[in-house]
């Protein structure tokens, strides 16, 4: 076994295979780009070397190997994970990959030859026929309807031609010959059974230097959005144990057929309806979801890659494979699901993360979540000895999850755990999509979290301790019925007016507009983490995880978290008619760089007309005029970086 | 902390008379309370409306806006003009009183454009100028968020000429500058005729763009003395203002960017001075100050303990009793109140001629310690008859006014019972200039009873005793008081310590001058 081993990655999966190092006793090398310096990967390694060129920089990363006495690399998932040249260069370097050989991942990374691989070693592969070799509408008799023509040439989904009968065939041929002529200059075209609402089922193989070749059962992703996953689970609700037999024996067949080694995943398409299954591809690495895999198996996975890699045997047989209980992955994300799953940033001002569950995590409180690298913070596993029991724990665990200073999908997950086609098994790649509006909350700001915001902003009008002299005493005391004090809070929602009268901490009344004033008591958590607070409504108590950035107040609670920018009074949002777009501030919908400024300081301009660009994540996003008007103000510059929600601009209307 | 002994109470909860006390004690209470909810809505329904409906704040809401987040309002007077006017001047159209802004306690003196256009009645005037002694006294910054029509015209001959109206809250401005006292200005509505010098007199002003306006004549007089028309946003709004005459400083766009501008100037204000003396930390009183209601009698001639009061007012209802054997009708002593040290003068009885020298020898003692003191007035009198005056109790009684005249300490005077005759001068009434001088909702105040005037007026004359019990029992009320500003507000009894806290730390913004004499050993 190695005593040094460089990890090529960062995030949660970095740690995670940090932890197995250190749990072999192995001395772990971490990497990190410049925006990663004090990440939390860096810290938790027992060495760490910057990469002047990020982690894509073989170069870099086999210098520091060197630098660093190690023994082999392991590359995680993304980045290098797939590239046949880097494991070819680290073979040069007398690095051990920690990864099948390059020829593997060659033969899997072309799709249409990994299939022809498979499909020789007796894989079931799509049913179709291709031109030259096949006659399409003879072809088409054997597939079977639906089916999908596609142009040989093609990609990306364009001339795909869906075809649901016989009398169909003749005129979508005809018609996808001529999109694929005119759009590739070749008409050759290819003809597949199309699997409708498919369910994405995967098996997890394992093999040695050896020959030996086992599989660790499957895990069901069905759960996706815009082939993202989001939910996965082991064993899938779908498979029997002959099925699950059957197509293990497939997946080491494919795994063979290329000669592998190491951990991979082959990846099927599965008809719900019929149970009928395809191979899709192949994973020539550790998948993001190999945890549920783990729980139900008891193996570690990372640490049986490196025996393999070390060239140790494997040391378990098929028939000691054992599945016990069941296990469920929820995938917590940078991104806003009620704006369209945008990604957000920023940074962690308070963390919560659960108890009793495997949380594979990369962040950290007071981390940053920048744009640079993929929005995946970190994912939370649970285990229960049945489905049922599993996806409780999952719900319990990602209400007890609170990221607060970055928008995370937490209460997405939470709804779409929850939702009954989940709990019924009843999966497809589809779910997701279709049943959007019900997963994704529309609703206000609560009232609670509201009248938690302004009470946590209240109190801190009181100084620290017993208060020496009366004038220090916030509660608006005056001689008759104390007054209110006013907190102008900013949600999405617009600008709300709080008031609280009292003291928080001993005795107050909050009062949301249109609502009567109810009883209010804020208390520290005692035992809890720092910063929870125990908020007393009428007879209603809640806990909230709390953290402040300037003037926002992020509360957290069930998972869900919101972020309230209070107002001060006279400030531009606090004028008569502000909050929503009417007060013409324009704000970045997202952490990122100004990309383009197309307006300037004075300049008119009409009510949705661009005024900048701002790129995130490889996406341009074009801010607009909230309202017309000129505009007033322009704070920012080509080249800037922003923050979610920074005022990029204000636009004021023209007094008339 | 002090080694001051606790005082033992023999108030008994369960007791007859303290159940008909709290009775009525509460039942004053709840009507005190009802008065001020209806005086702090201002001017009718329809004005109010009106006034929002331009995008104004309301009176009460600027003053809270500008305050300090939570901060507490020590209100002067809500009930001046009660019963006056026809009662269509509720609080007199004027909003005063000390509040803190950007940390620091400031007099605020808020118009009230909802009542007959913020226009100033001769109450208006008095409690206007009243705050500006507050200021003064306290060495306070001054706060005025103008909103106002000027002098009220039917009544010009009671506001306009003499030494104490209209005139002098501009002189109170010059000398109040002159003595380092900030006067800050914002205005948010009219400032017309004499009321453009509020503006004009202040440091530092403020308007707000289409709504505040200064001229000493405006668009109808321009007309009328010269022909020519103008409207009144061009003859004195804020851009002309802040743009082309100077006269403010600062151009918001509404109340609230107004406020914020005045808060920010605030907060450039010079350091206040140190305090004259030394605050410890607080201590909540050992007895329940709720108790208070069950033991002030409900007829103010019962006698009862006024320990059991000052038990329930200051820090560890600790007090250090003075000359406690001697002149037994004064009770003096020293205390603390919300840390802030006090000498507490207070009638257990009517004044001797003993009880007088030792209130004038404690008073002496306190103004040479840069004690502050308070004084719990309920007092029927000076004793007369041959033997008291043939001991000189004029002269012992003169002894303890010079005392309280002349002391250069804080004085608070809360009125808890009965203020009739010479008591009410040895006592600090108002005449005293205290700083601050409150009645509870069941004192009564008049130079004799109403008993003793009847039988005096129709002893030595043909009056009618009825008629004059009559004139004595509704002049000698608390709210015929208020109404008049011979205080500074009716409070409940629980307000108590919290009102003198307040008003003392109020009260330490200003040094004290130089004591001329040693104490006299009376």
């Amino acid at each position: 076994m190695f005593d040094t081993v460089l990890v090529a990655n960062r995030g949660e999966i970095a740690l995670r295979i940090t932890r197995t190092l250190r749990r072999l006793g192995i001395r772990s090398v971490a990497v990190h780009s410049d925006a990663d310096t004090g990440a939390r990967h860096v810290r938790e390694a027992d060495v760490a070397v910057r990469l002047a060129g990020g982690y894509l920089d073989a170069d870099g990363i086999l210098a520091a190997a060197a630098a660093t006495g190690a023994q082999a690399v392991h590359p995680g998932y993304g980045f290098l994970a797939e590239n046949a040249d880097f494991a070819r260069r680290c073979a040069e370097a007398g690095l051990v990959f920690v990864g099948p050989p390059p020829e593997a991942v060659e033969a899997m990374g072309d799709k249409i030859r990994a299939k022809a691989t498979v499909s020789a070693a007796g894989v079931p592969v799509v049913p179709g026929g291709a031109e030259p070799g096949d006659d399409l509408a003879e072809a088409a008799g054997r597939v079977g309807f639906p089916a999908l023509i596609k142009p040989s040439a093609g990609g990306g989904g364009k001339g795909m031609v869906l075809v649901r009968s016989a009398a169909e065939l003749p005129e979508a041929l005809a018609s996808a010959r001529r999109t694929a002529a005119a759009a590739f200059g070749d008409a050759t075209l290819l003809i597949e059974r199309f699997v409708e609402n498919p369910r994405h089922i995967e098996i997890q193989v394992m093999a040695d230097a050896y020959g030996g070749v086992i599989h660790l059962g499957e895990r069901e992703c069905s759960l996706q959005r815009r082939h993202q996953k989001i939910v996965e689970e082991a064993p899938s609700p779908l498979l029997d144990a002959e099925t699950r037999a059957a197509m293990g024996a497939a997946a080491v067949e494919a795994a063979r057929s290329v000669g592998y080694t190491g951990a991979g995943t082959v990846e099927f398409i599965v008809q719900g309806a019929t149970g009928d299954y395809y191979f899709m591809e192949m994973n020539t690495r550790l998948q993001v979801e190999h945890p549920v895999t783990e729980l139900v198996t008891g193996l570690d996975l990372v640490e049986l890659q490196l025996r393999v890699a070390a060239g140790e045997p494997l040391p378990l047989t098929q028939d000691e494979v054992r599945l016990v209980g069941h296990a469920v992955e929820a995938r917590v994300y940078a991104e806003d699901p009620s704006r369209g799953f945008l990604p957000t940033g920023g940074r962690v001002l308070a963390l919560r993360e659960p108890p009793g569950v495997r949380v594979d995590s990369g962040l950290m409180a007071g981390g940053l979540v920048g744009s640079d690298y993929d929005p995946m913070l970190s994912k939370v596993i649970a285990w229960g000895k049945d489905r049922t029991a599993a996806l409780r724990r999952l719900d319990g665990a990602l209400a007890a999850t609170a990221v607060l200073g970055v928008p995370t999908n937490i209460a997405f997950l939470r709804a779409l755990v929850g939702h009954p086609a989940v709990l019924a098994g009843d999966l497809d790649t589809g779910l997701v999509e279709r049943h959007l509006d019900e997963l994704v909350s529309r609703e206000d700001v609560p009232a609670d979290v509201l009248a938690a915001a302004a009470l946590v902003l209240h109190r801190e009008h009181a100084p620290a301790g017993t208060p020496a002299d009366p004038w220090d005493v916030p509660d608006g005391w005056r001689l008759g019925e104390a007054a209110w004090t006013v907190h102008r809070l900013e949600s999405r929602d617009g600008v709300c007016e709080i008031r609280v009268r009292g003291l928080p901490a001993s005795g107050a009344e909050v009062r949301l507009p249109g609502a009567e004033a109810v009883r209010a008591r804020l208390t520290e958590e005692s035992g809890g983490e720092d910063g929870d607070l125990l908020v007393t409504l009428g007879e209603t108590a809640r806990r909230y995880a709390v953290a402040r950035d300037g003037d926002v107040v992020w509360l957290g609670r069930d998972g869900d978290a919101w972020a309230l920018t209070r107002h001060h009074l006279g400030d531009p949002g606090d004028r008569a008619g502000a909050g929503g777009a009417g007060d013409g501030l324009v704000r970045s919908p997202m952490p990122g760089t100004v990309l383009v400024v197309k307006a300037g300081e004075g300049e008119r301009v009409a009510e949705g007309q661009p005024l900048l660009i701002v790129e995130a994540m490889k996406m341009e996003h074009t801010v607009t005029a909230p309202i017309g008007g000129v505009v007033a103000e322009l704070r920012v510059r080509a080249g800037q970086a922003v923050a979610m929600d920074a005022v990029l601009a204000v636009v004021r209307e023209e007094e008339s | 902390m002090s080694g001051w002994p606790v005082l033992r109470s023999a108030c008994d909860p369960g007791g007859e008379g303290f159940k008909r006390n709290a009775e009525v004690n509460e039942r004053l209470v709840a009507d005190l309370r009802e008065r001020l909810a209806v005086a702090g809505l201002g001017g009718p329904e329809k004005s109010r409306a009106r006034h929002v409906s331009r995008g104004k704040l309301l009176p009460r809401d600027r003053v809270d806006s500008l305050l300090d987040p939570g901060s507490r309002f020590l209100e002067l007077s809500q009930l001046a003009a009660g019963g006056m006017y026809d009662d269509v001047a509720p609080a007199a159209g004027i909003i005063t009183g000390v509040g803190r802004v950007s940390g620091r306690e400031c007099v605020v003196v808020a118009n009230d454009a909802t009542v007959k256009g913020g226009t100033y009645y001769p109450i208006t005037v008095k409690k206007h100028l009243r705050a500006q002694e507050v200021a003064l006294h306290n060495n306070l910054p001054c706060v005025y968020l103008v909103d106002s029509g000027g002098a009220f015209l039917p009544e010009q001959d009671e506001v306009f000429p003499d030494r104490e109206h209209f005139g002098r809250i501009f002189y109170n401005q010059a000398t109040m500058s002159a003595r380092g006292i900030p006067q800050i200005a914002a205005v948010l509505g009219s400032c017309t005729a004499g009321g453009a010098y509020v503006p004009a007199m202040s440091d530092e002003a403020v308007i707000v763009r289409n709504q505040g306006t200064i001229f000493l004549g405006g668009p109808p007089l321009v007309k009328a003395a010269t022909g020519e028309e103008v409207t009144a946003e061009e003859l004195g709004g804020g851009d002309l203002h802040a743009r082309v005459s100077g006269v403010t400083d600062h151009l918001a766009d509404d109340d609230r960017h107004a406020l914020r501008i005045v808060r920010d100037i605030v907060s450039t204000l010079a350091p206040r001075t140190p305090s004259p003396w030394e605050r410890v930390p607080s201590e909540e009183p050992a007895h329940d100050p709720r108790d208070l209601y069950g033991i002030v009698p409900a007829d103010t001639r019962t006698p009862y303990d006024v320990r059991e009061i000052i038990a329930r007012i200051v820090d560890g209802s600790r007090f250090g009793e003075f000359k406690a054997e001697y002149g037994a009708t004064l009770v003096t002593g020293f205390a603390r109140i919300h840390g802030h040290p006090v000498g507490i003068v207070a009638n257990n009885g009517i004044l001797f001629g003993e009880s007088a020298l030792k209130g004038a020898h404690f008073i002496e003692l306190c103004d040479r310690r840069n004690t502050p003191l308070v004084f719990l007035q309920n007092i029927s009198g000076f004793m007369v008859g041959r033997a008291y005056e043939a001991g000189g109790i004029a002269k012992h009684g003169a002894k303890m006014v010079t005392a309280v005249a002349c002391a250069r300490v804080p004085k608070f005077t809360v009125v808890v019972g009965g203020s009739f005759g010479a008591g009410n001068y040895a006592m600090a009434g108002r005449a005293y200039s205290p700083r601050f001088l409150w009645m509870w909702p069941g004192a009564r105040i008049s130079v004799m009873g109403g008993e003793q005037a009847a039988n005096v007026l129709s002893t030595v004359g043909d009056a009618d005793p009825d008629a004059i019990r009559a004139q004595y029992e509704e002049q000698g009320n608390p709210y015929y008081s208020t109404a008049r500003l011979w205080d500074d507000g009716v409070i409940d009894p629980l307000d108590t310590r919290t009102v003198l806290g307040l008003a003392l730390s109020a009260s330490a913004n200003a040094p004290l001058e130089p004591v001329g004499y040693g104490v006299f050993r009376m």
